[in-house]
């Protein structure tokens, strides 16, 4: 074998490590980055959620004393009430909708690990890790190619059997309730 | 006098959630953060009830139930899973291990307080 392929080879591998690394490492810097921003996103939301919530409860409590005040007919306070009951429905549907931010982070902790196991998946190929044989070695050669893809086949078939999908929610509507 | 809830989950945002829930309904709530903090958390006072996640770390929803449920002062107390788990062979394994029934996430505040309710009343 001319030595040019055996160097074009080394090349080869050494380029998809290297640029994988490089993607990889721009993925995973834009998912923390996600990460941050949900967790702030959600820090607010709760603060401002809360805050709403004991401003519209205080505000009930003195519309309350203020119809008993003033003998307000039960009738008159209906449409109050309704109002209430609507407030009541839409914290209930804020308080699911709020619960994104743990699904998204589980799946986000997911996608990093699986940037870990990437990782750790293309480093057989990084050509300081691997000794080339000699351009004439064919079988060298052939057996040394032969044990990166055992490698790399079972390192992706150990990052898959540590990576178990536990979100499978494809939506916010809430999930299903089982009592034993 | 009100009831006590122990919630665990590694979820800030989501312990919120349950506590402004279950507060609202009148439950005395207890946080954990994870099922090490929840075991002991459970040690120090026995509560009503355990709502606890499945996945988190140091210690998982499952093995928290199988410490509770060799406790003596835990093995009639209601546990409740709360999850994004919804597979069928993670509520055996819950069953198993000794929980008494599973939430999946996200929750209706409104089912889990009548949820709460049926069990503890």
């Amino acid at each position: 074998m001319n030595p040019m392929p055996v160097q074009a080879l080394k090349q080869l591998l050494t380029g998809v490590s290297g640029h994988g690394n490089q993607h990889l490492s721009e993925v995973e810097a834009d998912l923390q980055q996600t990460a941050l921003l949900l967790s702030e996103a959600i820090e607010t939301l709760s603060a401002s959620f809360n805050a709403i919530h004991a401003a519209v409860a205080a505000q009930q409590l003195a519309l309350d004393q203020l119809l008993a005040a003033q003998g307000v007919q039960a009738e008159a306070a209906q449409p109050l009430l309704q109002l209430r009951e609507e407030i009541g429905a839409q914290v209930g549907s804020a308080i699911t909708a709020m619960q994104f931010q743990d699904m998204t982070s589980q799946l986000i902790g997911r996608m990093l690990k699986r940037i870990d196991g990437l990782r750790d998946l293309l480093a057989p190929l990084e050509n300081g890790q691997t000794a080339m044989p000699r351009a004439d070695q064919h079988e060298a050669l052939s057996l040394l190619l032969h044990d990166m893809h055992a490698r790399v086949r079972d390192k992706s078939q150990a990052l898959n059997g540590g990576l178990r999908q536990s979100v499978k929610q494809q939506h916010m509507a809430s999930g299903d309730v089982e009592l034993f | 006098m009100a009831k006590t809830i122990l919630t665990v989950d590694d979820s800030g945002s989501l312990r919120a959630m349950v506590a402004f829930s279950l507060k609202a309904a009148g439950y005395q709530v207890v946080e954990a953060v994870d099922g090490q903090d929840g075991l002991s958390k459970a040690k120090e006072k026995t509560v009503d009830l355990v709502l606890t996640d499945q996945n988190m770390p140091i210690m998982d929803g499952l093995t928290l139930i199988r410490h509770l449920r060799g406790l003596g002062s835990y093995q009639k107390v209601p546990i409740l899973m709360l999850t994004t788990e919804s597979s069928d062979e993670m509520k055996a394994k819950g069953k198993a291990a000794g929980a008494n029934g599973w939430l999946v996430k996200p929750f209706d505040p409104k089912r889990l307080i009548e949820v709460v309710q049926k069990v503890i009343g």
